[in-house]
């Protein structure tokens, strides 16, 4: 503990940071510049340079835009990392925001809105205001889009200082861009809130109509999206408006074209003359297919769309079948998605041409495309009654290819074809019988038994076919199995001669005592005790008659279809999910606790695998952050960004005192004081190694007691026996006076291992912006390096045991030491990787063997002799580094007392 | 030829600006003075959060002059600026005697600061005004100015808005560091 101990924190080498530091200082322009460019580069590949964060905010106050620009850059990304510091910056804002040039003036102001610290936001408020009436529109349409930014910091101050009304102004803005982001901004915050804020006037309605024709096309993108939600007061007006609108389906971009779709689409649920209506589909489908001639990637989104379009107003797109047509080249994720349409478009005018494109298809190489297109003709089979026998024979036609996917997924449509039309096909059933044996996906399988055992009466052999498939009975997936048995209780039931009689039995005794499978066992049970009660009862329910079927496979419930289509053009249209499925909005006003709670609660059950991680406000957010895995990494870079992630507002520093504490406060004894408050002007330290995860970590407890805050911790360690030093930062949060915090320092090993016998000595360095350099003395405990894969097998044990020659036993006795119970101890031990192989008795004595294994392979080999309930351990060991016995003996007694 | 002898005159005093740091209260008048002397006109300010800096030359010295927020929130972030500063311009609101208690604590705490030894320090009894305001000697009084050892100031009477005093202060200045007082 000794003053000279401070060349550990003095080097030669003045590192990268100071270097900058100085740079930044510098009295050229240009030097400043190019250090500020440095120092974004680090910034860029994920070095942390915010310890700069004056430095480089000192070089902010410049007439240099580009300069400017790359202090901007840096403030966006560290000033909430140094909160209190970033209103250093706060004055350079307000000044740029008033400069001449519109340029920096809007630069400011975007800026301030991309900074997200709760100090400065108030600050913000001004200038923003003056912005919002600027005579630039530029610098109008940037503070729009930053009103927006601001709601979602701090909702609250937007509304009271009325800059939601501004926004609202804005819209009747002569300046069409300027129009076009007030309409966005004022979807998002509509967005967030559960209020109504933003709502479509039929004097903004006008306004909106005029910019649409003279904004970008972006802006256009925002002003349909936004008039897509109006609700026209009647059907004229609706017409009115899609009149207005139908010119922008010529657009060149798609993303206009979708959204005036989406609008058109929603408007003409209000149009009542159907003649408007038959023309306006008219005008939609050329728009719709030149999309189709776009890039695979945007012919995709605009197929998921189609698909949507098509099941609300299949006229629009009713005569366009053939674009929808694969082509050879097309990449299969088009090809299924134009399958999906081709199959929601035909109709008994096309059919013949669509069953030829599927024909086709079923011949080409790629699997999961010919088993769809399979899949298609028996779907259209099924919709359309007149066709279906035109479909089936192409069925047909495709089993006797005889390529065994083919034919499985005929068969299940097949089945499916059965149901449809009971009693028509019956006579295709010798056909599929022949493919019997090539049969092996269960689902085909399956279909095919389900065949034998509904038309049992009329397959001659079919207690045969079944037999055949009953030797393998346990063997089979559970789909099988239930198919099984319940086609052979109807073959039994039709035809109660004495095969199926004995096949009965068989099966209903494999599916009873020979099976763990609830289901098939239940149904089991029912069969036979309806067919043992009565007879005739089990042949009314067994044999009754199903109701017809209709292909609903992949038609989607009305209202959620409403709902999708009035996200056309959104990624919710493409996932054919609601935005709140994988999205979830954080709402800031108007809630009251309950709705928070209800809210969470349900993304808890929401299926969506994102549902509970994003949710926003209330309890599973907190616990996502105590369960963030920064047990492991408790360095948590990751912690301070996910505040932002989930957007909870929080205040920055406190959410990283939490997340550091969570993974260093075990329920455990407090760490012994390394440094107390009195020798360290206030400042107390806790710590002590150790293990975690099958990694050595220094758990470490800061307490402030003096009266200033203190920031900036480092750590660094003496060179002692093993090595040890810090695998990363220290992470300790700015110490306000009373305050504390936890982390845990991931530890490596064999970096700077000091010479001599071993020993135990970690002497530690602890420094901080506002005190001296601390130096303590911390002990290494030993069993922290055991490592998990220290087991042995008894074998190896043995022969390790005889390969070390006697000179590397070492033993000692533990004359305080009692071992009480065997079980527990060996628990003890095991939990510190020390593993038991063997115990014998000799005499009253008890004998454990166990191993233990320090980094870089070295075992050590442990026999413990006690009896058990009196004091007196004596332990030998055998290892190939006997210097570390010692150590090793101090930690087993360590071990032995706690 | 030309570049020796430009050379030999900036080894005189180098072509360095001189750091300044304009300090002081809130509501003193630091920016009023920064940019009076930097534009040479009444500016309408707000107060300051964070900083300002201009370039002013006088005296065929180039002073680069930080003017700092006086505001109790931004007083701890002083610090940061105090490393390579020649010169501290310390203002004083001088009719506002209720606070020279308060200008008088953080002026000594800015005297103790080590990286400021070297600084020369220069002080503004502003607002001369305005009605009620202390003369030079009671203001020298009140901040006690007299119990500082081993470093060069002055006290100057100024006016930011008439524009008095503030130039005389900046004559002392650059005398004082063109002769090395800094």
């Amino acid at each position: 503990m000794s003053g000279h101990d401070s060349k550990y924190f003095s080097t030669t080498k003045k590192g990268e940071i100071p270097e900058l530091k100085e740079e930044l200082n510098s009295q050229y322009k240009d030097k400043r510049k190019d250090a500020v460019k440095k120092v974004i580069a680090a910034m860029t590949v994920g070095k942390d340079v915010s310890s700069l964060f004056t430095d480089v905010v000192n070089c902010m106050q410049t007439e240099n835009l580009e300069l400017k620009k790359l202090v901007y850059l840096y403030l966006i990304n560290y000033a909430k990392s140094q909160p209190d510091l970033a209103i250093l910056a706060v004055n350079t804002f307000v000044k740029d925001s008033q400069d001449p040039n519109p340029l920096i003036r809007a630069l400011a102001v975007r800026t301030m809105g991309c900074i997200r610290v709760d100090k400065i936001t108030e600050y913000l408020c001004d200038p923003l205001q003056r912005c919002l009436k600027d005579d630039d529109p530029y610098v109008r349409k940037t503070a729009a889009i930053c009103v927006a930014k601001l709601y979602d910091i701090n909702a609250e101050l937007v509304e009271d200082r009325g800059f939601l009304d501004a926004l609202k102004d804005l819209i009747s803005d002569n300046n069409p861009m300027v129009v076009a982001n007030a309409v966005a901004a004022l979807a998002e915050i509509q967005e967030s809130s559960s209020r109504p804020i933003f709502e479509i006037t039929s004097h903004t309605l006008s306004k909106l109509l005029t910019a649409l024709n003279e904004c970008t096309e972006w802006g256009q993108v925002f002003i349909l999206d936004a008039l897509s939600k109006y609700k026209a007061a009647d059907a004229r007006e609706a017409e009115n408006i899609v009149e207005r609108v139908t010119p922008r389906l010529q657009h060149a971009n798609c993303a206009v074209v979708l959204s005036a779709v989406k609008m058109i689409l929603q408007q003409m649920e209000l149009i009542t003359s159907t003649d408007v209506v038959r023309n306006l589909c008219k005008k939609m489908a050329p728009p719709l297919v030149t999309l189709l001639s776009a890039e695979p990637e945007i012919q995709y989104v605009a197929l998921r769309n189609i698909n949507l379009i098509v099941q609300k107003r299949p006229t629009i797109l009713a005569h366009e079948i053939k674009v929808f047509f694969c082509k050879y080249n097309d990449p299969i994720y088009v090809k299924m998605e134009k399958l999906e349409i081709m199959i929601k478009l035909a109709s008994d005018r096309n059919i013949d041409q669509v069953l030829l494109e599927f024909k086709e298809y079923a011949t080409e190489v790629d699997v999961d495309f010919v088993r769809k297109a399979v899949r298609a003709i028996g779907r259209c089979a099924i919709k359309l009654e007149r066709a279906a026998e035109r479909c089936i024979s192409v069925l047909l036609e495709l089993i006797k290819i005889k390529v065994n996917y083919v034919v499985q997924e005929a068969i299940i449509v097949i089945k499916d074809i059965f149901r449809r039309y009971p009693n028509t096909y019956e006579s295709i059933i010798a056909t599929l019988c022949e493919s019997l044996d090539t049969l092996d996906e269960p689902e085909a399988k399956a279909s095919m038994i389900w065949i034998i055992g509904e038309y049992a009466e009329r397959i001659d052999n079919a207690d045969e076919l079944l037999e055949s498939f009953l030797e393998s009975f346990p063997e089979e997936p559970p789909q099988v199995q239930l198919q099984l048995l319940t086609a052979t209780v109807k073959l039994f039931l039709k035809k109660p001669t004495e095969g199926p009689q004995q096949m009965i039995q068989v099966v209903l005794n494999n599916a009873t005592v020979e099976t763990d499978n609830p289901d098939l066992r239940d149904r089991a049970y029912i069969y036979w005790r309806l067919l043992s009660t009565d007879p005739e009862a089990a042949k009314d329910v067994v044999l009754a008659e199903k109701p017809v079927i209709s292909d609903d496979s992949n038609q989607l419930d009305p209202s959620l279809l409403d709902e999708l289509l009035s996200n056309i053009a959104t990624l919710s249209s493409v996932y054919h999910k609601p935005p709140e499925a994988f999205i979830t909005r954080v709402k800031t006003t108007q809630k009251t606790e309950d709705e928070e709670y209800a809210d969470a609660g349900e993304q808890g059950y929401s299926d969506s695998p994102a549902g509970v991680a994003e949710s926003g406000v209330s309890p599973p957010a907190s616990t996502a952050i105590a369960q963030h895995p920064a047990a492991r990494q408790p360095a948590t870079p990751a912690a301070p960004a996910l505040p932002d992630l989930l957007d909870l507002g929080m205040d920055n520093s406190n959410s990283a005192i939490v997340s550091a504490d969570q993974p260093a406060a075990p329920a455990g004894p407090p760490l012994p004081v390394v440094l107390p408050a009195s020798s360290g002007q206030g400042l107390q330290i806790s710590a002590q190694l150790v293990r975690r995860d099958g990694q050595v970590f220094y758990s470490m407890m800061f307490e402030n007691n003096s009266q200033v805050p203190l920031d900036g911790f480092m750590i660094q360690f003496n060179k002692n026996t093993f090595g040890l030093a810090a695998g990363g930062q220290l992470q300790v949060p700015q110490l306000l006076p009373g305050t504390s915090a936890s982390t845990l320092l991931p530890m490596v090993l064999f970096q700077n291992i000091s010479p001599g016998p071993p020993n135990t000595l970690l002497q530690v360095a602890v420094k901080n912006n506002q005190q001296p350099v601390w130096y303590f003395n911390d002990k290494i405990y030993f069993h922290v390096l055991f490592t998990e894969d220290g087991r042995m097998e008894r074998s190896t044990f043995l022969e390790t045991w005889k390969s070390l020659p006697d000179s590397n036993e070492v033993s000692r006795d533990f004359p305080s030491s009692v071992i009480n119970g065997v079980e527990t101890t060996l628990d003890r031990l095991a939990s510190s990787n020390m593993f038991f192989i063997a115990k014998r008795k000799h005499a009253n004595q008890e004998v454990l063997y166990l191993s233990a294994k320090i980094p870089q392979g070295i075992p050590f080999l442990i026999e413990l002799t006690t009896v058990i309930g009196t004091p007196g351990v004596k332990c030998a060991i055998k290892t190939p580094s006997p210097e570390m016995a010692p150590l090793f003996f101090e930690a087993v007694e360590t071990l032995l007392k706690s | 030829m030309g570049l020796v002898f430009s050379r030999l005159f900036s080894s005189l005093f180098g072509n360095k600006e001189a750091r300044i740091l304009v300090l002081g209260l809130d509501n003193a008048g630091k920016t009023t003075i920064l940019y009076r002397l930097q534009m040479g006109e009444v500016v309408s300010t707000i107060p300051t959060i964070g900083f300002n800096v201009e370039t002013v030359q006088y005296n065929n010295i180039k002073f680069q002059v930080w003017d700092l927020g006086g505001q109790t929130s931004i007083r701890p972030y002083w610090r940061c600026y105090f490393p390579n500063t020649q010169a501290i311009i310390y203002v004083v609101d001088s009719s506002d005697t209720d606070r020279l208690v308060v200008a008088k604590e953080e002026f000594h705490a800015i005297l103790e600061e080590e990286e400021l030894k070297g600084a020369v320090v220069l002080i503004y009894a502003n607002k001369q005004d305005l009605p009620g305001a202390l003369d030079d000697a009671a203001v020298t009084e009140s901040l006690e100015l007299h119990k500082i050892k081993s470093r060069q100031w002055a006290i100057f009477k100024t006016s930011a808005i008439k524009g008095e005093g503030l130039f005389e202060g900046l004559d002392w200045l650059s005398n004082t560091l063109k002769s090395g007082g800094g």
